[in-house]
């Protein structure tokens, strides 16, 4: 199953390539740097994803102590985080060239980097506590705390004033993105999904593994 | 607006490198692990076959009489 996630995650992400550069139409106001956008929105969708599958794992195990929840929580923050990681990365450079600057301290950017210092404590504190049960039950309430930042992170752009525009598919009503560039997004989504899917499932294995060796 | 052509090259290699960095370190996890686990089963295998040998009866050392005389 993990190893069928793995290719499908591969083929979907040639395909996202081939609608990003060779489908989706050069855009009329950015030009081509615009491109970035199949890279830099999908990613942080699925951060987004991961950090809910965490919450909800986490609050699985503080509710029943069980083990499967924790590896399952502990494997979808480190994807998250190395997923915010991207799209945190790709946004300074898509800033660059368009807004004059690689990184400002506006309303979004700010409360994105703080979920980000919040999973890489999450992280840290994994690594830190040798307690395996402590460390986890820490690590759940971190990861249920960094999570519900992510609704400030979204409605950030509509309660401040931000140099980030507001979103183009995540709000009420219809999207006014062209057809063609909105397949475009969707098809980098579900290969990033997938991708992602695959990362956690094979780092959940891994830990489960890493559990046998010490017990 | 120019197409700054480099700047989308930059984030896409990026974030082929990040990725493949990740699924890289996955891996290399995954076959410490795989190597840990056979270390740990021919340890135990080891031990297996070491109770299943009869024990060996006499003094495992050599008798006084071949030893040299301490010297003085």
């Amino acid at each position: 199953m993990t190893t069928l996630l793995g290719w499908l995650a591969g083929l979907g992400l040639v395909a996202g390539l081939v609608m990003g550069f060779g489908v989706a139409p050069r855009e009329v106001t950015q030009g081509n740097v615009q491109r970035i956008m199949y890279l830099h929105v999908p990613a942080v969708w699925v951060a987004y994803l991961t950090f809910t599958v965490g919450f909800a794992a986490s609050i699985a195990y503080l509710a029943g102590r069980r083990p499967g929840a924790d590896r399952l929580a502990h494997a979808a923050c480190e994807v998250g985080t190395v997923f915010l990681g991207v799209n945190i990365a790709t946004g300074a450079i898509w800033g660059k060239p368009t807004w004059g600057t690689w990184w400002t301290w506006d309303a979004r950017l700010t409360s994105v980097a703080v979920v980000f210092v919040m999973f890489l404590a999450y992280l840290l504190l994994r690594g830190a506590i040798e307690d395996h049960e402590r460390g986890a039950r820490y690590g759940a309430v971190l990861s249920i705390v960094a999570a519900l930042n992510i609704p400030l992170v979204h409605f950030s752009v509509y309660w401040w004033r931000t140099l980030h525009q507001p979103p183009s598919l995540l709000k009420p009503g219809s999207s006014t993105m062209p057809r063609v560039i909105l397949t475009a997004l969707l098809v980098n989504f579900a290969a990033q999904a997938l991708l992602g899917a695959y990362f956690v499932a094979r780092r959940a294995r891994l830990l489960a593994a890493e559990e046998e060796a010490l017990a | 607006m120019p197409d700054n052509w480099t700047f989308v090259a930059a984030a896409y290699a990026l974030a082929a490198l990040v990725f493949g960095g990740y699924w890289l370190r996955l891996g290399r996890m995954q076959r410490e692990l795989a190597a840990a686990r056979t270390d740990r089963e021919a340890v135990r295998d080891d031990r297996a076959s070491r109770s299943q040998q009869p024990s060996k009866t006499g003094h495992p050392r050599p008798e006084p009489a071949s030893r040299p005389p301490l010297q003085p």
